[in-house]
């Protein structure tokens, strides 16, 4: 807990950083109309700056004290996770190639496959009538396109 | 007075219009459904449909988007009584005497009481909302850029001395939140800012995508850590339920109006809804004779969170349509709402668009009232929707989730931040960052800034410009207090014995 602590202090480190630098190349100033355009995001870093010291201060004397304590992510907890987050990711890089809703298709059917031991017959139910009923609602009767991908329009082509 | 009453009436009149009233329905069940759902809450419900909207006229759509909410709000109770899983995080205190009333095979009569005590607050909160929101537009008529911006410090200072975590990470919660808005083009000298070259950070980050990542995603994360249990017991609200339930609310009538009007003062504040709850939950403790009797199931610790929840949520539409603030992330998805429909929330909305504002007030007596009597009618439905195999929702939840982030602005790469944004909701909540001020930062980031600049601009450079009397320099005060409250509180607690929840 107290690693993930140290971290994330240091990741608002970098964001606080990162926002005075550019806002001192955009000039932070008062220029000949107001405030100049790293006017605000100046100060959003130096306040980010100062409380994310504080955090990680704080973080480091409890570190030094008490060691790393207890874990951020409880035991056996991890592999759920994952097991969410990279089959998502997968999802999403697959929506570059052949389209959301076939992605989602394939996503769905594996995580239903590989997670939740589902039968074969609920998998092709479900990972088929929702992308379909789904593509129809907002491809079709609202006219929102989501995305095709590079070959998604040829796999869907009405 | 009567001249409110009567564009109240037309209101009303706009939302029971055949259509409208469809759309109502539509959005109700919704509603629920996404509150009854783990990982999709009232903000992520509302954002998700925001893309559907677009094509709809602005009437319809903000009764669309503002029935998921008060479907959402039903939702969660349902949950939190039959599951012991709260919902949002506003039911946590129905959870107390919910579930064990429940487990004592007096589910029906649980749902019944905590049904009627949201539709009596969400009453008094539409009550407060119809009368004063009038007044408080005509007043914020007055407002310039520094009357705006005091404003807005009022809002995020109570982030950071009611919230109730802890000071320094919602400061950086809230800056962090800004930081992220500030990304793109600024809307003022056009100039590029923390873009690095990069065509896709032009468009900066829109908030509907940061809460649909940090709400939907990071909350499953939560959830599958966890190892989602679904015990759910299952009720049918039967006419007798409904009847003795009604019956110990008039019993416990006092209890119910310190409820809501609890949760109608605390709804005015950002991020009220859940500790209106706690606080009526403690009242409610205090004032019992029978104090054993809570956290068995007592009618009383039923009755007061619900009541309070749902009038500070409806109480909450208030600061939004006047003044353009929102108080909750939820709130915030509906003003983002508002803003593709072109209307800026604010005292000019009244002015400007006043069929459209009574239309969503008349929208908040309809929907509060049909969507009492659709969850007494169908709670074993929604309730069914959770004993859904958990590898079947999680899949399909992401799927909707990243249908919502795309459709935003038809932006490949916002599916991506989603993800992103989803990883850092787990650690924020996690470690006890607050999201709820930094989705408000987000929003408002524009706005504040622009509102700033304008003031100092009028003021030539001189920050004295956000204590100008008479309207910034009280409001500027009560935030600073606010702000250290946290640090002043200590002190006058020694004196007094605590009042604060149980």
């Amino acid at each position: 807990m107290r690693k993930a602590e140290i971290i994330v202090a240091l990741f608002f480190v970098a964001i606080g950083i990162i926002a005075i630098v550019d806002a001192a190349r955009v000039g932070f100033g008062w220029g000949p109309s107001g405030p100049e355009s790293g006017f605000f995001p100046f100060y959003l870093g130096v306040g980010t700056l100062i409380c994310s010291a504080f955090v990680l201060t704080k973080g480091f004397k409890e570190f030094k004290k008490e060691g790393s304590g207890k874990r951020l992510i409880p035991e056996g907890g991890l592999k759920p996770i994952l097991w969410v987050l990279l089959p998502s990711t997968g999802m999403v890089i697959l929506t570059e190639f052949v389209g959301l809703h076939i992605a989602a298709a394939t996503f769905l059917a594996f995580y239903m496959r590989a997670v939740g031991k589902i039968r074969w017959v609920t998998i092709a139910l479900v990972s088929i009538l929702l992308p379909v009923s789904l593509f129809i609602v907002f491809d079709k009767l609202f006219l929102i396109p989501l995305p095709t991908g590079l070959w998604g329009s040829k796999l869907i082509p009405f | 007075m009567v001249e409110n009453l009567h564009h109240l009436l037309e209101g009303i009149s706009i939302a029971i219009q055949p259509g409208n009233f469809l759309v109502a329905m539509i959005g109700l069940v919704l509603g629920v459904i996404v509150g009854v759902l783990p990982g999709l809450g009232g903000a992520n419900g509302v954002a998700i449909l925001i893309p559907l909207t677009v094509t709809m006229k602005p009437v319809p759509g903000i009764i669309l988007l503002s029935s998921i909410y008060w479907g959402a709000l039903y939702g969660g109770s349902i949950t939190s009584i039959l599951f012991n899983i709260p919902g949002e995080p506003w039911s946590v205190a129905t959870t107390f005497d919910g579930y064990p009333l429940a487990k004592k095979g007096k589910a029906g009569k649980a749902l019944v009481m905590a049904f009627l005590s949201h539709g009596v607050g969400a009453v008094l909160g539409v009550i407060l909302l119809s009368f004063f929101a009038p007044i408080i537009a005509e007043f914020a008529l007055k407002f310039g850029p520094a009357e705006i911006f005091s404003v807005m410090m009022l809002t995020f200072s109570a982030f950071v001395g009611l919230g109730g975590k802890s000071p320094t990470k919602t400061l950086i919660s809230i800056f962090f939140g800004f930081i992220l808005a500030a990304v793109g083009m600024d809307i003022v000298t056009g100039q590029l800012r923390m873009t690095f070259g990069s065509v896709e950070l032009m468009g900066g980050f829109n908030f509907i995508v940061a809460v649909i990542g940090l709400f939907g995603l990071g909350e499953i994360f939560l959830t599958v850590e966890e190892g989602l249990k679904m015990e759910g017991i299952s009720a049918k609200v039967t006419f007798k339920d409904i009847v003795e339930g009604s019956k110990e609310l008039v019993l416990h009538w006092k209890t119910l109006l310190m409820g809501a009007l609890i949760g109608c003062w605390m709804g005015l504040k950002p991020g009220g809804a859940t500790p209106a709850s706690f606080m009526a939950y403690g009242f409610a403790k205090q004032a019992a004779k029978n104090k054993a009797e809570f956290g068995q199931g007592a009618s009383a610790g039923i009755i007061a969170p619900e009541a309070a929840a749902h009038a500070a949520g409806t109480s909450a539409t208030l600061p939004m349509i006047t003044l353009g603030i929102p108080g909750s992330p939820t709130m915030a998805v509906i003003m983002g709402g508002l803003m593709i429909f072109g209307l800026l929330p604010g005292p000019m909305l009244f002015k400007e668009h006043a069929d459209f504002v009574w239309g969503l007030i008349g929208s908040c007596w309809v929907g509060n009232f049909v969507g009492l009597f659709i969850v007494l009618a169908f709670t074993p439905l929604f309730a069914a929707v959770l004993k859904i195999r958990f590898a079947i929702l999680m899949p399909s939840i992401v799927y909707v989730c990243a249908i919502g982030a795309y459709a935003v602005n038809n932006r490949m790469i916002d599916i991506h931040y989603m993800i992103i944004f989803g990883v850092l909701g787990y650690l924020f909540k996690k470690l006890d960052y607050p999201l709820a001020p930094m989705v408000l930062a987000l929003v408002l980031g524009d706005m504040a800034e622009a509102a700033m600049r304008q003031a100092l601009i009028i003021g030539h450079g001189s920050p004295l410009i956000f204590f100008k009397p008479p309207i910034a320099l009280p409001i500027m005060i009560a935030a600073i207090i606010i702000f250290f409250m946290p640090t002043i509180s200590p002190l006058f607690k020694k004196k007094r014995p605590s009042v604060g929840p149980a």
